[in-house]
């Protein structure tokens, strides 16, 4: 029976092994292939690592375009959008926990429903909203989502831990004379602190990659983006793979760079599915 | 306390709920953005249906979703129920697994440009070693759509962790007592753990027939734009190009309701396949 036990985790520790390392090549190829010499012919067979590897690629392209202004509208857009997301994404969620239970189903139906509502769909009328907002060919435009929390999924990952809070402990801070915001700022926010992590990271994410809105709602070079960034470079040079993997890794970087610092959050032992704990 | 939830209200109001209803009541009107809508009853959707454009672009669309959703959700499905243990190299295995997930779509879609390129693109070169036949990927229309569900199969983090979830969340003592009565451990996942996370992959499979679909275009954009021979034109970027680059909203409008309206089916379907009722859908 042990031996049969020892068996059984050693083959599945192995399966697991291979899927992981199958999901890590996509990222390992960005990030080697970026470091292959920018003139030399491509390899004809499978490569692990390219031959004198060197990092002159990354200069290049900030040479080839201006990639340095690209990343700092890409900065100043994840900056302003994503505290903005994680504030009223925090405030709905913590307002639907304490709502009674008839009209908290009914939002929680509605933000849910929302989740359902494809990108496409709102293209067109949104267009004309920002137009009406003079926020077309803004940075704002890709700012602005953050109003709708980014995201309703982040609204729910706070509704869950809210939710998760005993009511004594709201209550005893309103008995002392505390106001809702003073009770959300002291109570409700350091108790979520996983969540507001996890919400930050997950927002950085949809705002750094957003490639949709500019393509809409920019017109103007000075505004691009990153993700613009490297769609101009591809242009430029369709076949230049040592210089678009570089670009590609200067976009997927910091990503990952905060992934690893939380991933424990998402797929630790107790993550996500603590928060989904239905009591 | 409804102070709270008023931001994040008139946020999706103004940017997400009107623009949606908007959308859905433009389709029945002619309206190019300089002159103000004129309704026109179902005058774009008889268009849309002489359009062999529009029909081929369903066709892609369904053809990919047919491919696409089983196997990302399958993967999911599977991927959790493999490295669900809490055990010490199981949480790096589900970070890796996640990865993929997270890397911007633009970064991602020059990685796969560069992964499926016929002639010394690193599949091909692993076909080719493997003695495997190499197809030209995105440069031919019948490998095309494989392509980009391959893809898209490496992005299936977001279900893999609600599914992660929804296996924490069933009861320890369900499998106990499976085991007391001698159950095997594929019986036990037939009885216990699938029809528990019915509902789960019921939500899912909805969320995936409409994101999977949305995000095609940041790839097809990058990688294709819509080719060859119109292959991957996906109803994403035929909206935008009606809309964007011919300016025809009202029509652009229709095809997003024909689309959605089949979805929609599709999805009704499905639901009343898994014989689940409404209220055991719950958050």
């Amino acid at each position: 029976m042990r031996l049969h036990s020892k068996v059984k985790w050693g083959a599945r520790t192995l399966a697991g092994a291979l899927l992981a390392g199958l999901f890590l090549l996509p990222l390992y190829w960005i990030m080697t292939a970026s470091l292959r010499p920018a003139g030399l012919p491509p390899a004809r067979t499978v490569e692990w690592l390219p031959p004198s590897p060197t990092l002159a690629n990354y200069p290049a392209i900030f040479e080839m375009l201006p990639m340095a202004r690209y990343l700092r509208n890409s900065l100043i857009v994840v900056a302003a959008a994503v505290p903005v997301t994680a504030v009223i994404a925090s405030w709905a969620g913590f307002a639907l926990a304490q709502f009674p239970d008839r009209p908290r189903r009914r939002w929680l139906g509605l933000s849910v429903a929302t989740l359902m509502i494809p990108g496409a769909s709102v293209w067109i009328f949104r267009f004309q909203i920002l137009r009406w907002l003079g926020l077309i060919d803004s940075l704002g435009a890709l700012i602005v989502p953050a109003f709708a929390a980014g995201s309703p999924l982040f609204v729910l990952l706070f509704y869950w831990t809210f939710r998760r809070v005993p009511p004594g402990l709201y209550e005893a801070a309103r008995l002392d004379g505390a106001s809702a915001f003073t009770t959300w700022w002291q109570v409700a926010r350091p108790l979520a602190r996983p969540t507001t992590i996890a919400v930050i990271v997950l927002s950085f994410v949809l705002y750094w990659s957003d490639f949709i809105s500019p393509v809409l709602y920019l017109y103007r070079p000075a505004l691009y983006t990153l993700p613009i960034g490297l769609q101009i470079l591809k242009q430029l040079d369709p076949t230049g793979w040592p210089l678009l993997m570089a670009a590609a890794t200067i976009m997927t970087l910091p990503v990952i760079g905060l992934f690893i610092l939380l991933q424990r959050t998402f797929l630790g032992d107790n993550s996500l599915a603590e928060l989904l704990d239905r009591n | 306390m409804t102070l709270f939830l008023l931001p994040y209200l008139l946020g999706t109001l103004l940017l997400v709920v009107i623009p949606a209803l908007a959308t859905l009541a433009l389709a029945f009107t002619d309206y190019n953005f300089i002159r103000p809508p004129v309704w026109d009853g179902l005058d774009n959707f008889r268009t849309l249906w002489a359009s062999p454009l529009v029909r081929l672009s369903l066709r892609n669309s369904f053809l990919f979703l047919a491919l696409a959703v089983p196997l990302r959700l399958l993967g999911a499905l599977f991927l959790a129920l493999l490295l669900q243990a809490k055990r010490r190299p199981f949480g790096l295995f589900r970070a890796a697994v996640y990865l993929p997930t997270v890397i911007p779509e633009a970064a991602y879609a020059l990685l796969w440009l560069w992964l499926f390129n016929p002639l010394y693109g690193p599949v091909n070169l692993i076909l080719a070693w493997l003695g495997l036949p190499t197809p030209a990927w995105l440069a031919e229309p019948g490998t095309a759509v494989l392509a980009i569900v391959i893809m898209s199969f490496f992005q299936l983090g977001e279900g893999f962790v609600v599914l992660l979830a929804g296996l924490q969340n069933i009861p320890h003592a369900l499998y106990e007592a499976a085991r007391v009565d001698g159950a095997s451990a594929w019986q036990s996942f037939w009885r216990i753990t699938l029809p528990l996370l019915l509902p789960w992959l019921l939500l899912l499979t909805f969320r995936d027939l409409i994101m999977s679909l949305q995000n095609t275009f940041t790839p097809t954009f990058i990688m294709t734009y819509g080719g060859p021979y119109y292959a991957t034109t996906f109803i994403p970027l035929l909206i935008y190009e009606i809309a964007f680059d011919i300016f025809d909203f009202g029509l652009a409008a229709a095809v997003l309701v024909v689309t959605y309206i089949l979805l929609g089916l599709i999805a009704l379907g499905l639901f009343n396949l898994s014989g689940l009722n409404a209220d055991e859908i719950t958050f």
